[in-house]
């Protein structure tokens, strides 16, 4: 039988994962020194490939799990939030926190009057589902880059974005309006893979969750 | 103005030749199957109502239908389905017959689906609906058909069955709102432990809460059983439990029993299916290639209250695989081509005939001579060329 697939964000969270893995006992060493390859090996014990990672950018990692050409995928919440849709969602992997949250500029009052309000994200499905919970009729702007560009250039009155420190918030004169929820890495399983390999899919998320309780 | 006059909407195609084939045959051995267990085909129309698939009812959201408007402006959509429209027809023109109704379809199924996903607007799906029957027996039937389907075109596939009415039997016992047991409900679907976990952390400790919690994880074999047994389970749902059970050890009599799996956490389409609902899958495909189900309540929706179950394949996956293993016969050029000389044009007609009646698979030539006749023959891989005269020479390339 083939070797379980695992597609892995590219950058931090891959790092993160590469070293889960370590933890388990994997040895890693052709993930690490990658080169310009896409698709790596990852060993057990005996030198044998248990894994096979294939390295994709974040909404990738879920078009590919979703299509079931990887069997597993490692992704952060925020992508899965904006892209997903259909494939289990197993484990909250702890690694990669942050969270979402509607940022405006500081002092103002985003929730009070009638007008209308026009929203700046990078994320414009989670935007519209958090307006659309609150009932409220917002227009949705995609930007590709820095976020908190559009209300001070006053394209938007707010934005929706990821939010870690803070930082970066505070330096260009916003601030968190409402957090809209925590973030964190996933291990997503496509549906079929999950019915036909069981058995190996649920022995590495044990391994996974001990290492996780180990190590907290 | 920008022409779409070169390209198919995104999310449709073109089938060329052996894809034709491909679904052909597969759509031709399912029709075996099913009209020789006594099912009857129908069609039903590709336009029909929205009213018909009420998104309360069917499961089917209303931005997944196509929809347009007929000539009075009432709302029509392409079939986004093909269980609705023969519920509608039994509940209809079928319900003074004799039940059981044994029903079947192969027919496309339109959806929306979000763009450059690489999924299909347009599948085609075959399948069958046993009306009018309950209980083990009918159920056995659906299985037994959905069995014979998949191993007539891919032996080595999963059968998965699980019970609709374990969950809500479950959910029924949560001191909820609706909004959070539809969102227990989704975290479930999609095996969400985080997410589930997270609802449940927020409630009471009890032994429905716990039931909830083990449910994603009540996947695989026979220890299935075993497992939910020993959960605080209410009366109702120890009564489905014990079912299913029953019903996976007649089922091992058809299938060997390392190929059946059970699944108390099938929760899709809740509000549609009633009781049994199971799923085919095969190691070429990433998701189910066949799905089905009891929805005992839907006809009651037609005025027409009768208990009924089914299933549906998809036909394009499974001829998309055949493709793949090489299973399906390459298309094959025409064994003669037949020239006609000046004059001759008739009587070369009447051999085209001749050779067809035999079976012999023949082009009548359309060209003036036969050195562009012989070169046309010779670039599409025709062995004989027949060249009609006052007698028939055979030119063999």
């Amino acid at each position: 039988m083939k070797p379980l697939r695992i597609a892995l964000t590219k950058g931090r969270l891959e790092k993160d994962t590469v070293g889960l893995f370590e933890r388990l006992g994997y040895d890693c060493t052709e993930v690490k020194n990658k080169g310009r390859r896409l698709i790596l090996p990852i060993l057990d014990a005996d030198g044998n490939t248990a894994f096979e990672v294939v390295l994709a950018k974040a909404a990738d990692v879920i078009t590919y799990v979703e299509h079931g050409v990887c069997d597993l995928g490692v992704a952060g919440k925020d992508t899965i939030m904006e892209h997903g849709s259909s494939f289990y969602e197993v484990l909250d992997l702890g690694f990669g926190k942050c969270r979402f949250a509607l940022a405006g500029p500081v002092g103002k009052d985003f929730f009070t009057g009638y007008k209308s309000r026009t929203i700046a994200s990078k994320y414009p499905n989670v935007a519209r589902t958090f307006f659309e919970s609150k009932a409220m009729d917002v227009r949705v702007i995609k930007i590709e880059g820095s976020v908190e560009l559009a209300p001070l250039l006053g394209l938007s009155d707010a934005i929706v974005d990821i939010v870690e420190t803070g930082s970066t918030l505070r330096e260009n004169g916003l601030e968190v309006i409402e957090t809209i929820c925590e973030i964190s890495a996933r291990m997503i399983v496509n549906t079929a893979a999950m019915k036909l390999r069981k058995a190996e899919i649920e022995s590495l998320t044990k391994q996974i969750e001990q290492a996780k309780e180990e190590q907290p | 103005m920008k022409k779409y006059n070169k390209i198919t909407p995104e999310g449709t195609r073109d089938l060329l030749f052996e894809e034709c084939e491909a679904r052909r045959t597969v759509e031709k051995t399912l029709a075996d199957v099913f009209s020789s267990r006594g099912f009857h085909e129908v069609v039903t129309p590709g336009l029909e109502f929205y009213d018909v698939f009420d998104p309360e009812h069917s499961g089917i959201a209303q931005e997944d239908m196509y929809k347009m408007s007929d000539q009075r402006g009432r709302l029509v959509v392409m079939r986004p389905d093909a269980t609705m429209p023969i519920a509608r027809l039994t509940a209809t023109r079928l319900k003074r017959q004799p039940s059981p109704v044994r029903l079947f379809y192969n027919q496309p199924v339109y959806r929306s689906n979000p763009n450059l996903m690489g999924r299909s607007d347009e599948v085609v799906q075959t399948g069958i609906e046993l009306l009018g029957a309950s209980g083990k027996r009918a159920d056995l039937e659906a299985i037994a058909a959905a069995v014979e389907s998949l191993g007539r075109c891919i032996p080595d596939f999963r059968l998965e069955i699980g019970h609709a009415g374990f969950y809500r039997a479950a959910a029924a016992q949560l001191p909820v709102s609706d909004d959070v047991r539809e969102d227990i409900r989704r975290s479930i679907e999609s095996k969400n432990y985080p997410a589930l976990d997270n609802i449940l952390d927020g409630l009471e400790k009890s032994p429905a809460v716990d039931v909830m919690r083990r449910l994603p994880r009540l996947f695989g074999g026979e220890e299935v059983f075993e497992e939910a047994a020993g959960l605080c389970l209410s009366g109702e749902a120890q009564e489905m439990l014990a079912y299913l059970r029953e019903l996976y050890q007649s089922v091992k009599g058809l299938v060997p029993g390392d190929r059946v799996m059970i699944d108390l956490g099938l929760v899709q389409r809740n509000d549609y299916y009633t009781g049994v609902v199971f799923s085919g899958y095969v190691r070429e495909y990433g998701d189910a290639v066949l799905y089905g189900g009891r929805y005992d309540n839907l006809l009651a929706f037609f005025d027409h209250p009768m208990p009924a179950i089914g299933f549906a394949v998809n036909v394009d996956a499974i001829a998309q695989i055949l493709l793949e293993k090489g299973e399906v016969l390459p298309v094959r050029p025409a064994e003669v081509l037949v020239h006609a000389q000046d004059g001759f044009e008739v009587a070369a007609l009447a051999r085209v005939s001749r050779l067809t009646s035999v079976g012999t698979r023949c082009e009548s030539s359309v060209f003036d001579t036969e050195d562009e006749a012989i070169a046309y023959a010779r670039s599409k891989g025709i062995p004989r060329v027949d060249l009609v005269g006052e007698a028939v020479r055979t030119v063999a390339l």
